[in-house]
This record gives C-alpha cells, sequence and structure tokens, in this order.
C-alpha cells in the first residue's frame, strides 16, 4: 500500500471516525475525535491490512489556539506509516492513555503531561518525568509560558 | 649473644646492630627487640616498593595491552608516578561519612594492611633469607592472609552504603568459597615434602628442575593450575573481581575510603597479589632454587614476579563472572578437581609411582 | 531459622554510576543481589532542546539537534534536514545524497564500535574499550578532516551538506574501513568465543519480540529479537534503495544476539560506504536554500535508522521561518521504558550488562 491506498483504505473501513486532514508530504494525517480515540487506535492495530503495532512517537503541540496530540503509528510487518491527531481545546485538555494499545506511550504521555498541562486519564502513574520533583513553574512547552527570572534549584 | 632472626644473609648487619647498641649499654632483651624492629622496617620498606613498583608496572602492562603508553611523565617511563601518586593520597583530605561506624570504619584498611604484611613473616626470600622459621609455615600463612576478608567485610559495613556492603558479602562468599580449592591444592605439595615448614618446602625441591613441584606429574601442573585460579580469586582480580566490581557496585567495599585508607587498600591487594605470587613460586616453582650464579633471592623474585605477570595478563584479557557464576564454578568444579588430584596425588605418594 | 527474616531493600543507581552511560539513576528494588523491581528516573539531562528549537530558524536548528544525540550527531543534522526538506519540497543534489549516506554509515560505524568497547567494559573487560576507541578514532579523523569537527558535526544541512569532500577523503576512507574490517576479526576472536563472556551474555536479558514491539523498542535490539525491521528498507530515505546490503537479524533477544548484530551491522555499513563511495558522481553538493527559508505550513515526521534505532523528529511549520513545534524521538527512550517490562528478575551484574547491550546514550533520552 502506498499513501494515497492507505488514505483511501482508512477513509473507507474507519466508519467516518478517521477524518483525512491531509494526505501530508511523506505520510497520511488522520483526524480523530478523543472519545473515539482508543476504539480507533485499537482498530488500527488489530486490522488485518494496518497492524499499526508500532508507536513511534506522541507529540503533544500548542498551535497558539488549541492542543493537538499527535500518534505516530507504523506498522513493522506491512511497511505502513500514519499520523493521527487529535484536537483538544485549550481548556480542561483531556485524553485517554493509549498505553493498553501501545506501552510505549507510557513515557510520552508522562511527558506531554507535564510539558503541556495536557491531562491523561487512566495512565496509572502521571509523575514528573523530565521535570523536577517540586516543579511549580506552570507548563513550559506551552506557548503563552514565560521562562521564570531564575529557577529555583533544588534543595539537596 | 644469639640472634632472634634466621636472617643468616643478612647476619654482619645485624652483627653490627646489635656491636653498636650493646656498646651504648643496651640488655640483650632491648637489641632483641631493636634488632626486630629494624627488620620489620626493612621488611616494611621493601614489601612498600614491591606493591608501589606493582602497581606502575600493572599500569604500563596494561597500557601496553591496549595500544597506549600508560604513564610516561615523571622519570623514564614514569617510573616514579606510583610515588607521587602515593604521596598525593597522603595530603589528600580524610573524607569521612557521617554515617560510618566509626570503629570499625577506622580499623578495616588498618587490619586489611596489617593482613596483608603478616604472611611475609615466613617467606623465604632467599637461601637462609627468612625472617622465622615456623614449623607451620603455610597454616600460619593461610591464617593470616583470610584475615583480608574480615576487614573487607568491615569496610563494607562501616560504610554504611549498600554498595559497600554488597562488596564486602561478596568478597566474604568468594574468598571463604576459594579457600577450600586453594588449601586442598597447597596440601598436595605437604603431602609429599610431610611439612608444613616453607623452608623444608623449598629445600625439597633443590636440586635440578624437574624437583619443581609444577613437574612432578601427573598431579603437579593440576594443582599449580587449580592453586593459580583460586589465588586469582582470593587476590580479588578479574575474571574473580567482584567485591569491587567497578561498573556495578562502583567501587565496592571501598567506596566510601579516601586518601591514606583508601591508599592502604590499594596496596594490599597489591601486596597480596605478591603474596599468592609468591606462595605459587614457593610451592610450585622450586622458590630461591636455581643456578647458583644468580643470587636466590633473585630467583625467587623473577618467579614470583612471573607469575604476577601472568595474573596480569589474565586480569586485562578477560571479563568478570558474575557472582552466582563464580560461586558454581568453585563448588561445582573447582573443588571435586582439587580434591580429587589430593586423592590422585595421595594414592600416588602411598604406591611410591613418583620420584 | 524461623525467625530468620530477610528484607527487600532499594538500591540507587546512578545517576551517578559507571555504567548508567552517563546520569540515568534507576531505584532498584533489591532482594541481596537480585533485582525485583527497576524504576528509571530520567531528565538529569534535560537541556530543552525542542523548546530552544522553536525560537531558531530550521538552518539554526541544526547544530542544537547535534547535542541531541551526540554520538551519531550526522544523524541527529540528517534527521532535521530530511524533515525540513519534505516540509519545504527541496531537491538535494545527487553527491549531496552519495556524502550524507557515506556519513550516516561511518557514525553508524563508529558508534557500533563505542558500543563494543562500551560493552566489553561493561561486562568486566577493560582492554577492548581502548582497541574500540582506537578504530573509531580513524573515523572521527575522517570527519574532521571533512567538516573540522570531531564530534558535533553541523555538517548536514538542509539541502545538501556544507561542503564538499576534502581531496584525499576517498583513499583515506577506503584505507579505514580496510583497518576496521581487518580489527573486526580480532575483535570477534577476542570475545565472541570467550567462555566467560558467553556465560555473561547468552540467554541473559531475553527481549521478546512482542513486548519489544510494544514498548517502541527499535533497531539493532528489536532486529535481535527476530523482527525484520529497518527503516533503511521499511521507510526508505536517502538513497538506501539503490545500495545492496543485509538487514541481519537474530532470534534469540538476548545480550549476546544484540552484541553480535551490531558487529553484523558494522560489515554491512562498511560495504554501504564502500558502494557509496565508488557510485559518488560529481556535481553540487548543496542545493540553493535561503537560510531563512519559510516552508509552507504543514507538519512532518522523518524517521531514519540511526545505530540505536529510529530517529524520528516531527516537525511543525506554520509558514513562518521558524517551526512552531519540534518534537524528538530518541531510540533511547523507549529503550529505558521497556527495561521494566523484561529486566527484572535478573542480578545486579545482568542489569549491567543488559543495559550495556541496550546501547542507551542518556543526551538522547533527556533531550
Amino acid at each position: 500500500m502506498d499513501k494515497d491506498q492507505l488514505s483511501a483504505y482508512l477513509t473507507d473501513k474507519s466508519e467516518g471516525k478517521l477524518t483525512l486532514l491531509e494526505v501530508g508530504r511523506h505520510d497520511p494525517i488522520f483526524k480523530v475525535e478523543a472519545s473515539q480515540l482508543i476504539e480507533v487506535c485499537t482498530w488500527l492495530r488489530d486490522d488485518e491490512q494496518l497492524k499499526f503495532d508500532f508507536l513511534c512517537n506522541l507529540s503533544g503541540v500548542d498551535t497558539g489556539e488549541q492542543f493537538e496530540v499527535v500518534y505516530q503509528l507504523a506498522s513493522t510487518s506491512k511497511s505502513l506509516r500514519v499520523d493521527i491527531k487529535v484536537i483538544l481545546p485549550y481548556d480542561g485538555a483531556e485524553i485517554e492513555s493509549v498505553q493498553k494499545v501501545w506501552a510505549a506511550a507510557n513515557w510520552h504521555e508522562r511527558e506531554m503531561w507535564e510539558l503541556y498541562g495536557i491531562n491523561v486519564k487512566n495512565h496509572g502513574k502521571l509523575e514528573f518525568l523530565l521535570l523536577p520533583e517540586d516543579w511549580d513553574e506552570g507548563f513550559p512547552m506551552r506557548k503563552d509560558w514565560d521562562a521564570p527570572d531564575f529557577i529555583r534549584m533544588p534543595e539537596f | 649473644m644469639t640472634f632472634p632472626v634466621a636472617v643468616l644473609e643478612l647476619y654482619p648487619l645485624f652483627r653490627w646492630l646489635s656491636g653498636v647498641l650493646e656498646s651504648f649499654g643496651f640488655s640483650a632483651n632491648t637489641v632483641l627487640i631493636i634488632s626486630y624492629a629494624v627488620l620489620g622496617v626493612i621488611m616494611f620498606s621493601a614489601l612498600s616498593i614491591i606493591a608501589l613498583f606493582l602497581v606502575w608496572w600493572e599500569r604500563k602492562i596494561a597500557a601496553h595491552m591496549q595500544q597506549r603508553f600508560g604513564p610516561m611523565r615523571h622519570g623514564w617511563h614514569g617510573w616514579y608516578q606510583t610515588i607521587m601518586d602515593a604521596i598525593k593520597l597522603l595530603q589528600k583530605e580524610d573524607v569521612r561519612v557521617a554515617s560510618r561506624d566509626k570503629i570499625v570504619y577506622f580499623w578495616a584498611p588498618v587490619i586489611c594492611f596489617v593482613a596483608a604484611y603478616l604472611a611475609y613473616i615466613v617467606m623465604p626470600w632467599g637461601k637462609n633469607l627468612i625472617v622465622a622459621d615456623f614449623n607451620i609455615g603455610i597454616l600460619y600463612i593461610m591464617a593470616v592472609t583470610t584475615f583480608t576478608v574480615i576487614a573487607l567485610l568491615m569496610a563494607g559495613w562501616g560504610s554504611n552504603n549498600k554498595y559497600a556492603l554488597l562488596g564486602g558479602m561478596r568478597s566474604a562468599a568468594q574468598v571463604v568459597s576459594y579457600e577450600i580449592p586453594m588449601v586442598a591444592s597447597i596440601l598436595t605439595v605437604i603431602l609429599f615434602v610431610g611439612s608444613m615448614s616453607m623452608v623444608d618446602i623449598v629445600t625439597s625441591q633443590s636440586g635440578w628442575i624437574f624437583n619443581w613441584f609444577i613437574f612432578k606429574l601427573p598431579f603437579g601442573p593440576i594443582a599449580f593450575v587449580t592453586y593459580l585460579i583460586a589465588a586469582t580469586a582470593e587476590a580479588n582480580r578479574t575474571p574473580f573481581d567482584i567485591p569491587e566490581a567497578e561498573q556495578e557496585l562502583v567501587a565496592g567495599f571501598n567506596i566510601e575510603y579516601s586518601g591514606m585508607k583508601f591508599a592502604m587498600f590499594f596496596l594490599a591487594e597489591f601486596i597480596n597479589m605478591f603474596t599468592v605470587s609468591a606462595l605459587a613460586a614457593t610451592l610450585f616453582l622450586g622458590g630461591w632454587n636455581g643456578w647458583s650464579f644468580i643470587p636466590s633471592w633473585a630467583w625467587f623474585l623473577m618467579k614470583t614476579f612471573g607469575v604476577v605477570f601472568l595474573m596480569m595478563l589474565i586480569r586485562w584479557t578477560y571479563p568478570r563472572l558474575r557472582v552466582d557464576q563464580l560461586m558454581e564454578f568453585a563448588w561445582k568444579f573447582l573443588v571435586p578437581v582439587t580434591f580429587a588430584n589430593l586423592i590422585l596425588a595421595a594414592v600416588i605418594k602411598y604406591a611410591g609411582w613418583h620420584w | 531459622m524461623s525467625d530468620l527474616r530477610t528484607e527487600e531493600y532499594y538500591l540507587n543507581m546512578g545517576p551517578h554510576h559507571p555504567s548508567t552511560h552517563g546520569v540515568c539513576r534507576m531505584v532498584l528494588k533489591m532482594d541481596g543481589e537480585k533485582v525485583k523491581e527497576i524504576e528509571p528516573h530520567i531528565g538529569y539531562l534535560h537541556r530543552s532542546i525542542e523548546k530552544i528549537c522553536e525560537n531558531r530558524t530550521y538552518a539554526q536548528c541544526i547544530p542544537i539537534l547535534d547535542r541531541f544525540e551526540y554520538v551519531t550527531a550526522m544523524s541527529c543534522n540528517y534527521v532535521f534536514a530530511l524533515a525540513a526538506e519534505r516540509l519545504a519540497s527541496i531537491e538535494v543534489p545527487e553527491r549531496a545524497e552519495h556524502i550524507r549516506v557515506i556519513m550516516l554509515e561511518l557514525n553508524r560505524i563508529a558508534s557500533h564500535l563505542l558500543f563494543y568497547g562500551v560493552t566489553a567494559m561493561d561486562i568486566g573487560a577493560l582492554t577492548p574499550f581502548l582497541y574500540g576507541l582506537r578504530e573509531r578514532e580513524s573515523i572521527l579523523d575522517l570527519f574532521e578532516m571533512t567538516c573540522g569537527q570531531r564530534l558535533t558535526y553541523n555538517y548536514i544541512r538542509v539541502g545538501g551538506v556544507s561542503r564538499d569532500l576534502p581531496n584525499g577523503f576517498i583513499p583515506k576512507c577506503h584505507e579505514a574501513l580496510n583497518t576496521i574490517e581487518k580489527k573486526l576479526a580480532d575483535y570477534e576472536g577476542l570475545l565472541n568465543e570467550n567462555p566467560i563472556w558467553l556465560v555473561r551474555t547468552v540467554g541473559i536479558g531475553v527481549l521478546p519480540a512482542k513486548v519489544a514491539l510494544d514498548y517502541g523498542v527499535s533497531g539493532p535490539c528489536l532486529r535481535a529479537s527476530g523482527v525484520q525491521y529497518d527503516l533503511r528498507r521499511n521507510d526508505p530515505y536517502s538513497i538506501y534503495d539503490r545500495f545492496e546490503f543485509d538487514i541481519p537479524v537474530r532470534h534469540n533477544g538476548d545480550c549476546y544476539d544484540r552484541y553480535l548484530l551490531r558487529l553484523d551491522e558494522i560489515r554491512q555499513s562498511i560495504h554501504i560506504v564502500r558502494q557509496a563511495l565508488d557510485a559518488l558522481p560529481e556535481g553540487d553538493f548543496k542545493a540553493k536554500v535561503s537560510p531563512n527559508f519559510k516552508p509552507p505550513a504543514g507538519e512532518v515526521y522523518a524517521r531514519i535508522e540511526n545505530s540505536r534505532g529510529e530517529l524520528g523528529v516531527h516537525v511543525i511549520s506554520d509558514g513562518t521561518k521558524k517551526p512552531l513545534r519540534v518534537k524528538t524521538r530518541g531510540a533511547s527512550y523507549n529503550h529505558i521504558a521497556v527495561l521494566p517490562a523484561f529486566a527484572t528478575d535478573v542480578l545486579l551484574a545482568d542489569l549491567v550488562a543488559i543495559f550495556a547491550t541496550m546501547d542507551v546514550i542518556m543526551p538522547e533520552v533527556d533531550r
């Protein structure tokens, strides 16, 4: 399957849950509603033609108006690639954890939570990963975050 | 007056010394004590120099095996590098952990250091060059070298550090296990000599080269190899250096020691290596026996350094065993082999099938 | 004996520990020598590369990304250049593509040689470390000759490479490859059949393929578990489809396989570099790209196979000269995250061997 066939297949078979945003410079990008995320992800992983068994990456994005969560999926047996994007409102951004589908999401979701403040439901272990344990300066990857003049060193 | 020591080679020195002391009006007992003290200083200096040399030598061997030069700055090929290192360590601040067990922490390096030196009381350095020839010499050596393990356990416990504790426990398990095959290999020698005196062991191997115990076929070479393996473990060297496995336990039992205390552990380790090599030379390689145009102490040193060299080559070639594999090797392979060898030797001795 | 009681305790391995390859901290729940649970803590080397990149132009991002994974900085340069080129639809000249392949593969060899040395050192053999570094040195000399740097190259730029290959590069490269190929046999002779090496690595730390895929383990660690997945074949980039090479795969997934697989990969990389050197065409080494070019709005996730696994970068452009978002994905990130899933109930010494053969590098994890 090349990327056009893949986009056609996904649009056909997903019963309207996946909307094509862009065929993409390299890989197709699809949009999915946050409520249907787990369902779609499980289907993508288990479908015989797709077998997206590999979560390459999970990015949180702050576009200035909204949050986006992008799941970059790959299929090791079929050599396919697709991006799944969830668009979240700026206030009360919350998303379901996809750890049950791909365990690799664990740390990526923790990171997204601490850097963007996107809450992850059913994660199980939302603790600071990259930031210091006593960090309370906000969410540093947000566009409206101002770096504090100095950052307190942790006490030893 | 009777001289307290069996160091006949150094006889003129001690006669001169006691003459001088007696002319000052010291009593015979005082002279005796002072003579022992002088002897102790000589032994201590000689061993310290050897230990410092071994550190330098090991670094050079490692460097040349690894295609580099090693220490090159201080003197010819960096020959006084370790002396400078020792001076540096002497000057360093003695950093102590606040939560240490004060007494145990302090005494561990001392015991380790002293135990390392004690073995040399009965070590035959050359013909007539031995401090005291006990009739249980080899047993004495086995006894005092085992002190080291107590010191390592103390260091591991006293440091109040989990890595150090793991290192101490590992070293206790290791040394106790490898003591058995080591003693069993030594027993084959004792069996033939019929004496535990170090001088007797050496003189029984005099004559020509095939009197050396290593050439007593078939059990001599086996005993030598098993002894060498056990001795490598006893001296905590790669592939058996798990008590201070740098990549696992950072530094093992000496992780919390710095400055002079660390230097004491470090030197004791090299002296231990020299001790087991000297024992190998004495027991299996004929000790100070050799052609007489080379002094006997030179023969002893050559043989010992040969064994040390072998141990260094092994250290810089092999990876390290894991702690459970180490134990398995000791109990499932080395102990049966050494005991079978011992029985074989006993049978041969009883039947008289040897020269 | 009934009143004897054993107690599990916590051992803090790192951040400063000789075998955590940087500043990874693992809190181990230990039962004697046995590791019961692992909890990795990362972030000690966090330099906020992603945030910095949002305030740089695309060309300025490349030297920042050099620091992302400094052992194979060429691939970090390349993956960002690839993303930017895909975003802005820039055609790269043939010669530049060949030079890039040469550099990427040389860097892979250098990284695997470092792996060889470091792994041997972690398992207790100190000498191979220096041997590995010695041959790596000859490759670093080649890089120094090409771009003046030995670690962070900033050589592969958007649209090509920063300068052409210097005079005398090709014969020197051939010479270095021949030496490495010859020395590789020595390396294998030193460790492959060594009984102590075998008992320390064979059957230790078996990573099942299913767990590996689930946790996003990629690269040699995944292929050692029996999954043939190499982005040079499965998601081709640059001109890798023109070269002939094998993807080594092994099936046991233990430390020994991960180690052998990397040695095999060195051979394949040598093969690729030789082909690329022979096929090197004349021509431009860089397309004309404005330093402040503005790619049209859109996003792309570029991923390549570097020596550790999948190196990806997700770049979003909003039509200005600075990227809206740069998310980097290093293979080591997943390689540490997978440790609690399979490296439990091993001895402490085994954990060190597993950690070493996963070939984790911390700057890639902490970013």
